[in-house]
């Protein structure tokens, strides 16, 4: 099964074409957050360049954060419509995911840390297991300063990865025990998302397009104030 | 590409979730609107946040209602138009990224339609008749302008609002009233229980220009209310709304007359209101002016409109690049 990827949950947007026999084709932008202008244009280009048409694909998966709102809109926007356009499945994997699998070789504890703006980041926490990852806590947002106590308090080995850890760099480079991933791999990447979806489509883990949704992990803005007004 | 190629129209501007299928730009096979307006009402006002993310979760069921609606599949789509401006960013972005997919997917052109030439449409759209000059009075929420059209995307805009759109005026006014959101509707229904009459509210810059301010009129409302608390509330209502059709009348009247017009249009979310489109249609019989007032339900925001200013766009420019974005700040494309 032919599996399109689409994930747009940093400044980085990205796209990818595979499925038994691995990836055939990405690209990825992280510059200008460009989402909806990119996109489009992205996958007509993996597809022309692997030879595919957008017909023959079977699955969509999308990254479905926590990220970016606009940008997560972009992406997700874009899959269902292309999933529904064609008929097929979705499956929706979660940013966090997406930033701790690359690094599943790692013995240590596998923190993704996605920068969520206002001095906060999304976060959760993972350990190797065969075959890939597992996630061991709920994905939080909250201050760099927070999960820094939260990972010195568990005083085991761990590396970081994401935006939001070279983003408060300074916060996490003077801990102990804690180190973090270079900028090359600091982005969600649409390659390990046709990865992951390929081995969730063996398990046939699909969903129909109204089961996908955005994690936003923070209620919109106008709620949020209407509580702070309640509480006064 | 044919002249009766079917459009399906998106339109995620502001909060209402919208498809429609139109074929040849007048015939419309479906038009489905998913309107966000109880979330908002809460707040007085679209929260930007809530409708973008309403637009993720409510846009394929709106397509795929408005295909099977119209009866057509992919395969039957000779292109996909969307709003990709003026409106909020967020929400926008929803249906210009659903629609470029679409288009994409199905392997049709892809149509970028300004909202404000899609308000203009509405009338066209129910009839595709109407004769050049046209003078078209544009209001709703966001926007109040009078826009001549010389001919199919020639556009010049003879005046805008300084200050607030009639929408807002209507809004502000509710609220302050404690009538709710939205304020039109609301005002509109009270009034007619009122005496129009019974307050000489002003009419700013009546005899001046083709601009229009409304600031001063909600603020002559809120002063009236404060120093009369027993005032009737349907008769400050009835006078408020008198007083912004009046001034809207006026415009539209002089306008026609400054620039040789033959036919009159309304369009915008204003439009709905029953005294405007009354006294609109008896000034034009007044001033022997064709005037047309589109059905309710294509004054406020659609995608049939969308569709239908998508074709003639198709028409006469063509497909968009797959690369367009959305612009939240559009102006119309003036001469
Ligand atoms: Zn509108």
């Amino acid at each position: 099964m032919l599996i399109l990827g689409i994930e747009t949950a940093t400044v980085q947007a990205g796209c990818a074409l595979g499925g038994h026999e691995g990836v055939l084709a990405s690209a990825h932008c992280s510059k200008g957050r460009r989402h909806a202008e990119n996109l489009t244009p992205a996958i007509e280009f993996i597809c022309a360049q692997a030879q595919v048409d957008l017909s023959e694909i079977g699955l969509v998966a999308v990254d479905t954060g926590p990220g970016l709102f606009t940008g997560l809109r972009v992406g997700i926007a874009a899959a269902k419509a292309i999933a529904y356009a064609l008929r097929v499945p979705m499956i929706g994997v979660s940013s966090l995911d997406l930033l701790a699998f690359p690094v599943r070789f790692s013995q240590r504890l596998i923190v993704p840390a996605i920068d969520a703006r206002r001095g906060e980041i999304f976060s959760a926490m993972y350990r190797q297991v065969p075959g890939g990852v597992q996630r061991l806590s709920e994905p939080t947002v909250g201050s760099a300063e927070d999960l820094a106590t939260e990972l010195m308090a568990r005083s085991e080995e761990v590396l970081l990865v994401g935006d939001g850890a070279l983003r408060y760099k300074d916060v996490f480079d003077s801990l102990d025990k804690v180190e973090r991933v270079d900028v090359g791999n600091s982005y969600p990447s649409a390659v390990s998302l046709v990865q992951l979806a390929h081995a969730k489509a063996l398990r046939e883990e699909f969903v129909q397009i109204d089961q996908i949704h955005p994690a936003y992990l923070r209620k919109p803005d106008a709620e949020i104030n209407w509580q702070v007004r309640d509480v006064h | 590409m044919s002249e009766d190629m079917i459009v399906l129209g998106i339109e995620t501007s502001c909060d209402e979730t919208a498809a429609a299928c139109v074929r040849g730009g007048t015939q419309v096979l479906s038009s489905v609107v998913s309107s966000q307006v109880d979330l908002h009402s809460e707040y007085g006002g679209v929260v930007p946040e809530i409708a973008s993310r309403e637009h993720g979760e409510r846009m394929i069921p709106v397509v795929a209602r408005a295909m099977v609606e119209a009866g057509l599949d992919g395969s039957n789509i000779d292109a996909v138009a969307a709003t990709v401006g003026p409106g909020l960013i967020g929400a926008l972005l929803v249906g210009v990224s659903t629609a470029k997919a679409l288009a994409l997917t199905w392997d049709v052109p892809f149509v970028a339609v300004n909202h404000l030439e899609a308000h203009l449409y509405a009338s066209f759209l129910e009839d595709p008749h109407l004769e050049f000059p046209l003078v078209v009075l544009l209001v709703s929420g966001g926007h109040t302008m009078l826009v001549l059209m010389e001919g199919h995307g020639r556009y010049r805009i003879l005046g805008e609002t300084l200050d607030d759109a009639a929408g807002e005026a209507f809004d502000k006014v509710a609220r302050y009233l404690g009538l709710g959101y939205p304020g039109g509707p609301a005002i509109d229904r009270l009034s007619m229980s009122g005496d129009p009459e019974a307050i000489r509210f002003p009419r700013s810059m009546l005899d001046e220009g083709l601009e229009f301010s409304f600031s001063g009129l909600k603020t002559s409302v809120v002063n009236y209310v404060r120093k009369h608390p027993d005032v009737s509330t349907e008769d400050v209502a009835a006078s408020f709304q008198a007083a912004v059709v009046d001034v809207l009348v006026h415009k539209v009247r002089r306008a026609a007359r400054e620039h040789g017009a033959k036919a009159a249009a309304i369009g915008g979310g204003v439009a709905a209101n029953s005294l405007l489109r009354e006294q609109f249609l008896g000034a034009c019989a007044d001033d022997g002016l064709a005037g047309f007032v589109p059905s309710r339900s294509m004054c406020t925001d659609n995608a049939a409109m969308i569709a239908s200013a998508g074709w003639y766009e198709f028409q006469r420019v063509g497909a968009a690049e797959m690369s367009t974005g959305a612009t939240p700040n559009l102006r119309i494309r003036t001469l």
